[in-house]
């Protein structure tokens, strides 16, 4: 291929512009598109050879186990159907997830397809993971309690494209065009400039009392569960996450179940004492705040590992299990600019 | 159990698409004289194929040891303008501008061939419907991670539609009528000549946009996205005033975009499969 192909005078692009606008890209934006990111990866889980087999009917079959008839009921029903045309629901499910993910990375689509996540999440939540277990008493957030999908529901509501509260930027950190002289409006016109500024960016949709509550939600809920009597045997917990993992997985996961096993209790009780720990991060001023994110991302990639990777690398997962989902939302609840007076 | 034959027949008749897509926008870069991302367009077009023979095996056109020296190739050139692109130096229209995701695009593709020989060995007889897992599971999962997220980026930067040219972008004048901008797909497209090139031509050029300022507010999808950054294609993201007058309008660069994805989902696909 020559130059002669390009015609002509070559056009020389913006790039530096670009990288810049690149680099100031919308804190909430970057989740979303995390979010949608992980929405593909689930719909590329979904399209793997097993979910096409007797397996998966079977897998949401057994979600039903020790839910109350209710729940029950409705989940062995949709399980029969599924495992009736798996191939052609299967099929489905994969595309819908592929179209929420693109959905939520193109702009004009983004509120659609965060409100079909939410739905999504809810039926799914119910219908394939038995209400994650939470009913069941099996829910320990080292198994993925209380489900994956429900942190997908909170962070598409999280990251809503409307701002209750602004964003707090600074200033050099705004868009190109908005500093150009014509794009600016008025100060006093501006209505965000009356408001107080988002502490974090899952309070500019919801406001802060809203996300703040639901941060400590998880946590706590987290933490509760821990403590249940089910969680307490953490070490086999773990050591069931590890058929079908790759050796140096298996590995890891049965030197930390082995270490765990005579320590179940206290190493519950632990695990429950940082849950709460991090719970309070978002009431904490800026600096101890973002050290507590620093350590909710650190137990969330814990936490993942302890789930074996949420089975991605088994070749019979169908999402990347809790602790990327926590990880995300513990980035939403990263302070954005030390309020007046609370450093 | 394998992956249904459809599904993979799906993605494999996919990637014939883009491939012949691409191909298509070579040529007719050269006959409009239109500037497109040559290097990226040829990519395309090869693992296009390539990829079309690991999903179906009677679609293969050459054995895994053509193909290697290619892909390896292409890595090198990829590789070659990032280091070019550190030094910010101005990019000329027919390189692309960002290279890292098609040098990770062309080592997932030596991945796949070299890596996942017996994969490659027995897809001659199935294809790529019931692969053995790979012993480098944890470096295609990267692959397939990073393949995702160049979608998302790329899908984010996708114009919701074809911004109104404005005389001071308007394309060169053509030379030929073949060469006139397409007509607009949208009503919100100023009214243009109409097009005189085949029907094939004329699906090329539907999304042409012009190397412009930031969209209009009439074209920003303002009512649902009050607080997001504007679209940053690198057509969009010029500073308010860069008008290079003298620069021709890009070749369809929202079907350029949608190849992108394409490509980078069937390869997410192909990497998952290998897990």
């Amino acid at each position: 291929m020559s130059q002669s192909l390009a015609v002509g005078d070559p056009v020389v692009r913006p790039a530096a512009a670009h990288e810049r606008v690149a680099a100031a890209l919308d804190p909430r934006r970057a989740l979303q598109l995390a979010l949608g990111a992980l929405w593909l990866l689930d719909g590329m889980l979904q399209f793997q050879p097993s979910m096409f087999g007797r397996g998966f009917p079977q897998m949401l079959a057994g979600s039903a186990q020790g839910n109350p008839a209710v729940v029950a009921r409705p989940i062995t029903w949709s399980a029969g159907i599924i495992g009736h045309h798996v191939v052609a629901l299967n099929a489905l499910f994969a595309a819908i997830q592929l179209l929420l993910g693109l959905g939520i990375a193109w702009r004009p689509a983004v509120k659609f397809a965060l409100a079909g996540s939410v739905a999504w999440s809810l039926a799914v939540w119910w219908l394939g993971e038995g209400l994650g277990g939470v009913l069941a008493g099996t829910a320990s957030p080292v198994n993925g309690a209380p489900g994956a999908v429900l942190l997908y529901a909170l962070l598409a509501v999280l990251l809503w494209p409307a701002d209750r509260l602004p964003a707090a930027r600074h200033p050099a950190d705004r868009h190109p065009a908005d500093r150009h002289p014509a794009a600016r409006l008025p100060a006093a016109r501006h209505p965000a400039a009356r408001a107080p500024a988002a502490p974090f960016t899952a309070a500019r949709a919801v406001g802060r009392p809203v996300a703040q509550a639901s941060w400590l939600v998880v946590w706590l809920g987290l933490a509760a569960l821990e403590l249940l009597p089910a969680s307490r045997a953490i070490g086999r917990t773990i050591a069931d996450t590890t058929p079908g993992e790759p050796a140096w997985l298996t590995g890891i996961d049965a030197h930390l179940a082995s270490a765990l096993t005579r320590h179940g209790l206290l190493a519950a009780v632990a695990l429950a004492v940082v849950l709460v720990v991090v719970a309070t991060g978002t009431f904490l001023p800026c600096r101890p705040a973002r050290a507590i994110i620093v350590l909710a991302v650190a137990l969330a990639a814990a936490l993942w590992l302890a789930q074996g990777l949420g089975g991605i690398l088994t070749g019979s997962a169908t999402d990347p299990d809790t602790g990327p989902l926590l990880a995300l939302l513990a980035l939403a609840f990263w302070p954005l600019a030390p309020s007046p007076g609370r450093t | 159990m394998g992956a249904p034959i459809w599904l993979t027949a799906s993605f494999a008749a996919l990637m014939l698409t883009v491939a012949t897509y691409c191909a298509g926008r070579l040529a007719v870069a050269r006959r409009w004289q239109r500037p497109t991302e040559l290097d990226t367009d040829a990519g395309h077009v090869l693992m296009g194929l390539a990829m079309a023979g690991l999903l179906v095996s009677r679609l293969r056109l050459l054995p895994a040891a053509a193909w290697e020296p290619i892909f390896a190739a292409g890595a090198a050139w990829f590789a070659w303008q990032l280091l070019r692109s550190r030094r910010r130096t101005a990019a000329a229209s027919w390189r692309c501008l960002h290279p890292a995701p098609h040098l990770v695009e062309c080592a997932a593709m030596l991945y796949m061939f070299f890596a996942a020989t017996p994969l490659t060995a027995r897809a001659a007889v199935t294809g790529m419907t019931a692969l053995p897992p790979s012993r480098f599971s944890v470096l295609a999962l990267l692959m397939a991670l990073f393949m995702v997220g160049y979608v998302v980026r790329v899908a984010d930067r996708l114009p919701p539609r074809t911004p109104t040219p404005t005389p001071a972008m308007a394309p060169a004048p053509a030379p030929t009528p073949a060469m006139a901008p397409a007509p607009a797909p949208t009503p919100a497209m100023a009214p243009a000549p109409a097009l005189t090139a085949a029907p094939a031509n004329r699906a090329l050029a539907f999304a042409v946009s012009s190397a412009s300022p930031a969209p209009t507010p009439t074209s920003a999808p303002s009512d649902a996205l009050t607080s997001l950054d504007t679209p940053a294609t690198p057509e969009t993201s010029a500073p308010a005033g860069y008008a290079p007058t003298a620069a021709r309008p890009q070749l369809a660069p929202r079907c350029a975009a949608l190849c992108k994805i394409a490509m980078g989902l069937t390869m997410a696909y192909m990497l998952v499969l290998m897990l």
